[in-house]
This record gives C-alpha cells, sequence and structure tokens, in this order.
C-alpha cells in the first residue's frame, strides 16, 4: 500500500534476523497499540480500520468497533472495503441507523476513541480537512469538508490523529479550523463546553506528538525506530518542542506484522 | 462510561435488585402491560428498597410497586393495563395522594428520555402548549426558538435515570439482547438514559444464535448498553412477551379484581407475592390448573 517504503530494522544494527517494516507500519502499529481492550472506537476506512481490527486481533480482543454506518460492535473477519460493506453489518452486535450513530452514540460521548487526520494540524491540534490558502471564499485547494469530524473531534472522549509528517502537513496555525484540538492552548478548549479530552496523541511515521500538559502545544515525545530528532524538527512547520525524556516506540513485533500483513493482504494490500 | 467491561454479565434477579439503592430513579421498559420486567419487579417488592422515583409507560409495575409502598415519586403519560383501561393499585394511589406524581404527555416523555440518552438538558418540541399537564409542572419550561421564526416550544427536560429495567426475548451472556414482538417500546431509550443497565430474558443464548434465524435489526440492546443480564423465564407474566407469550388475561382480571378491594388484595398477595419468583410461577400454573377444571 504504502509508497514510503523506506525499509528499516528494529534495532539498526546487524546480527539477530529481525523483521523489517515500513514506516507506515509502524504508524499503524503505534496506533492500534493506543486502543485499550474493553473501549469503544469510532472507525474510518483507512488506516484507522486497519489499526482497530489489529488491535481486536492481538492485545484488544474486546475493543468495540463502530463504524459511521450503523453498525456497533463489529467484527469483520477481513477489512473491509468502505463503511457500507455488508461484512459490517454481518458481524456485528447489533445496527443502527446512522442518526443514532450521531444522537446516541457519538455526541453523548460513549465513544472512547475517535481517530482524526486531515490536510493540516497544527501545533494545538487543530485540523483543517476545508480550505487551504487564499480566501475562504476563493481558496487555493478546496478540501472535502467537515464531515463528522468536527463532531468526533468535539465528542469522542480522547482523539488519536494519525497523519504523515511535513512541514506542509504539520503547520503553525492551520488556514480553517474544521475540528477543533486545542484552540489556541490551554484550556481554550474547556471554554468552548467541549466535552471529550481532545487529542491525546499524535502518532505520525517519523513518531509520536503529545500535547503538553499545560499550554497544550503538541510536543515530540516519542522517536520512531531510527528516526533522528532532527528528521522530526525537519518535517514540521513550527519550533518543535521536544520532551526531557524522549522515548522510542517499541518496533512492531514478528505477531503484529505478521496480524497486519493477513489483514492488508484481505483487501489485496501487500505491506 | 465504564472501561474495561466485563465479559459475562449474567447474575440472579436479586443481584440486580441489590445494586439498587434507596431513594434512587428508576426507568421501568416495556409499555401499559406489555413486555414489562416483571420478575424484576417483583424482586423489588420483596427488597428492602424504599423512596424510589418510577419513570414509566405505566402498567402493572407501577400500581404494584405503589402499593407496596416503594414509591415516593411517580413520573409517567398514563397508567393502563390495556385491556383494563384503568390500573387499579395506581388509582388508589393517586386518589390517596400517596405518591408525589409528575404527568407527562407521552410525546414529552419519549422526548425527555431521548434528551437524557443524547446527554443534552433538553429537546425543544411542540407537545403539552396549551396544555395543564405544563401548568401543574415546574420543570416544564419553554424556550423560544432564536431563528427568524421566534417560535416557543417546550423545552422537555432530560428524563436522566439511576436505572434502566426491562426484558427482551434473547439475550447472551454480554448484554446483547433481542426482540421478537412487533414492537421495539422504548426500552433503548431507557438503557440509554440510564447509568446502570438490567436486562431480563426469557433465555440467555450463544451470540451467534440471536441472529442465526433473525435479522440483526432485532437486536435492540447490545452489550455497551447493558451491565447486568437475569434469565427469568416467563419474567414478563402476566404481561405480553410476546412471541412466546401473550397476556396472561385471565390473571390480570383476577388480579385487578383482587386490587380493587383491600381484602382481596391481601388474598391475592398472600397467594402470589409472599415468595420468591420460583414460588410466584408455581402459584400461577396451580392457578391455571384450577382455572381450567382441575380441582
Amino acid at each position: 500500500m504504502s509508497t514510503e517504503t523506506q525499509a528499516v530494522s528494529a534495532d539498526g544494527t546487524a546480527g539477530a534476523p529481525v523483521p523489517e517494516f515500513t514506516t507506515d507500519e509502524m504508524m499503524t502499529v503505534a496506533a492500534s497499540r493506543s486502543l485499550r481492550d474493553g473501549t469503544a472506537c469510532f472507525v474510518g476506512i483507512g488506516l484507522p480500520s486497519t489499526a482497530a481490527n489489529l488491535a481486536r486481533r492481538t492485545h484488544a480482543p474486546e475493543l468495540v468497533l463502530i463504524y459511521e454506518s450503523g453498525t456497533l460492535g463489529t467484527k469483520p473477519d477481513r477489512l473491509p472495503l468502505s463503511i457500507g460493506d455488508g461484512i459490517l453489518a454481518d458481524t456485528a452486535d447489533s445496527v443502527v441507523s446512522v442518526p443514532e450513530i450521531f444522537n446516541y452514540w457519538l455526541q453523548p460521548g460513549r465513544v472512547n476513541t475517535g481517530f482524526l487526520g486531515g490536510a493540516q494540524v497544527d501545533k494545538y491540534g487543530n485540523i483543517n480537512t476545508t480550505v487551504i490558502g487564499g480566501d475562504y471564499a476563493d481558496p487555493k485547494v478546496r478540501l472535502p469538508g467537515a464531515g463528522g469530524a468536527p463532531e468526533i473531534a468535539a465528542s469522542c472522549q480522547e482523539v488519536l490523529i494519525v497523519m504523515r509528517q511535513s512541514t506542509r502537513s504539520f503547520v503553525e496555525s492551520v488556514d480553517f479550523v474544521t475540528s477543533m484540538g486545542y484552540g489556541r492552548g490551554g484550556d481554550d478548549r474547556q471554554r468552548h463546553g467541549m466535552t471529550g479530552r481532545g487529542p491525546v496523541k499524535v502518532i505520525t511515521d517519523l513518531g509520536m506528538l503529545e500535547p503538553d500538559p499545560d499550554t497544550r502545544e503538541l510536543t515530540l515525545t516519542h522517536l520512531g525506530p531510527d528516526i533522528e530528532v532532527e528528521q522530526v524538527r525537519e518535517a514540521t512547520g513550527w519550533p518543535l518542542q521536544v520532551a526531557e525524556e524522549l522515548s522510542v516506540l517499541q518496533p512492531p513485533t514478528d505477531h503484529e506484522l505478521s496480524v497486519l500483513r493477513e489483514l492488508k493482504a484481505t483487501i489485496g494490500g501487500t505491506s | 462510561m465504564t472501561e474495561a467491561r466485563t465479559r459475562n454479565k449474567v447474575m440472579s434477579v436479586d443481584d440486580a435488585v441489590a445494586r439498587l439503592e434507596d431513594g434512587m430513579t428508576i426507568g421501568i421498559g416495556g409499555w401499559g402491560s406489555r413486555r414489562k420486567p416483571m420478575a424484576l419487579v417483583r424482586a423489588i417488592l420483596r427488597s428492602d428498597l424504599k423512596d424510589l422515583t418510577i419513570v414509566s409507560y405505566g402498567g402493572p409495575d407501577v400500581g404494584l410497586l405503589c402499593a407496596a409502598g416503594k414509591v415516593t415519586k411517580l413520573v409517567y403519560a398514563f397508567v393502563s393495563l390495556d385491556s383494563i383501561p384503568l390500573e387499579p393499585l395506581f388509582r388508589a394511589a393517586r386518589e390517596n395522594a400517596a405518591v408525589e406524581v409528575e404527568e407527562w404527555d407521552e410525546g414529552m416523555f419519549q422526548t425527555g428520555l431521548r434528551a437524557a440518552a443524547q446527554r443534552l438538558p433538553f429537546l425543544p418540541m411542540r407537545a403539552g402548549l396549551g396544555s395543564d399537564v405544563m401548568t401543574h409542572n415546574p420543570r416544564l419550561r419553554t424556550v423560544t426558538s432564536p431563528h427568524d421564526d421566534g417560535e416557543e416550544l417546550v423545552a422537555v427536560p432530560a428524563l436522566d435515570l439511576d436505572v434502566a429495567l426491562v426484558h427482551m426475548n434473547r439475550a447472551d451472556e454480554h448484554g446483547n439482547a433481542q426482540y421478537f414482538g412487533p414492537d421495539p417500546y422504548f426500552d433503548d431509550l431507557f438503557c440509554l438514559a440510564a447509568s446502570q443497565r438490567f436486562v431480563s430474558t426469557e433465555q440467555i443464548v450463544d451470540t451467534a444464535e440471536l441472529t442465526a434465524d433473525a435479522p440483526v435489526q432485532t437486536l435492540l440492546l447490545n452489550r455497551m448498553m447493558v451491565d447486568g443480564v437475569v434469565e427469568t423465564r416467563n419474567g414478563a407474566h402476566f404481561t405480553t412477551c410476546v412471541p412466546d407469550y401473550g397476556r396472561d388475561e385471565k390473571f390480570q382480571k383476577t388480579y385487578a379484581t383482587a386490587a380493587a378491594d383491600p381484602a382481596s388484595w391481601v388474598e391475592f398477595e398472600q397467594r402470589f407475592l409472599s415468595g420468591d419468583e420460583r414460588a410466584y410461577q408455581d402459584a400461577v400454573a396451580a392457578f391455571h390448573a384450577e382455572q381450567s377444571g382441575g380441582n
């Protein structure tokens, strides 16, 4: 699937054979590990769906998968091709209407974790999926729009942002706040009456960023295996804060990698 | 919401009732004399619980709990036995001013449950405007639309519940539960409006069996909406639980006749409600044997 197939070894040294994996695989595995067993996760097609199904097959068998199409607690034996894929309803605990998903599950805060991504994210975790550049009425780039993202951002108990990192996508300030993260930082989110905690992790192909407990500015807390701090700084459009105790993400285990690749193969992917 | 939900939620009726506390607000599913969680209600009758606020599309659940002195406050839109329009025990409690009442319109009642289920403070609607239902209930206020229409609407407050009790045809041990009858009533809303949710069911089956012969849409409740599952065969008796069984009209008539007369009611209580759930079901079986011409 990935075009960024720069393979790295787990410990970066020669010696015992270690599984090789792509930075995208690392990103998917890191997202998967962030899902706790027994919780409910709002899943979109693509990386979130892959990560959630990987989690259910590894450390979180009781993870409840909710797709926007109204399937609650679905347990597909392959990756669904779209949110309308029949396998989601066939393997669900129950199926409700789309309005019910929004009214009774998302907005009341019954979903523990929501996944978001976008064209741009800024240093306070605000996301733009609407317009880039120029004027709102006459933008340079017109993006798909809000979809359900603002409500996921507002109401899920916590949000995981998963995006490949570059200066184009990680900007000082987004051109349009489609989905609020921490607004202008500090307690701005509470002032807006948001019930969910907001983005607790930004998982990228280079590592992981987490909000500072006070300022809420996204701070580099984990590096991907064999990634250098300087690489992450160069891919960030603002002067990146780095945690005093910087960790390195545990590389995917053999088991995680093999389950992930089996899953990807169910929709014709190879990696 | 709680995390790390336990996988197996099966418990007894008395286990479920042991989780309830004095003074709680308890929503009871079903509608009138239809698919009421009667075994759970009977377990409350046997318990020491008191000072309950009961929220219900009322049937014999309401009458029995009022007569047993369990209820301080009642929130309802109606109380009826369907084929017998007036619930006699409720009528006695209401006419003796034995309980505080909050009487709503039925559409409002549903809207209040929806607001609670959506974790909103209120939802607007038209029902109730001009009715004395509004006059006698200070909780029912109006709100003016901020849009150009400027319309005045009822701001129906959320009916937040501590506990929901419902009865379903089948369930699995995780709390996925389904109905086979013609109407879901409002059981899903009761569960979504409540902090703790207990489901009684005719039969606990494997998860796969739930949808072996039935569409997935029959699963009104899923495991995220349920904290305890109780298997109680004939547990909705004497209300309907179609297609497993219809209303026991003969028994309901006997109940209503007895309830209308204090001396007969003592006798009825003695015969049917002095023991546990098994004793109740045995007494009902004996009642039918007697009725069908045995001795």
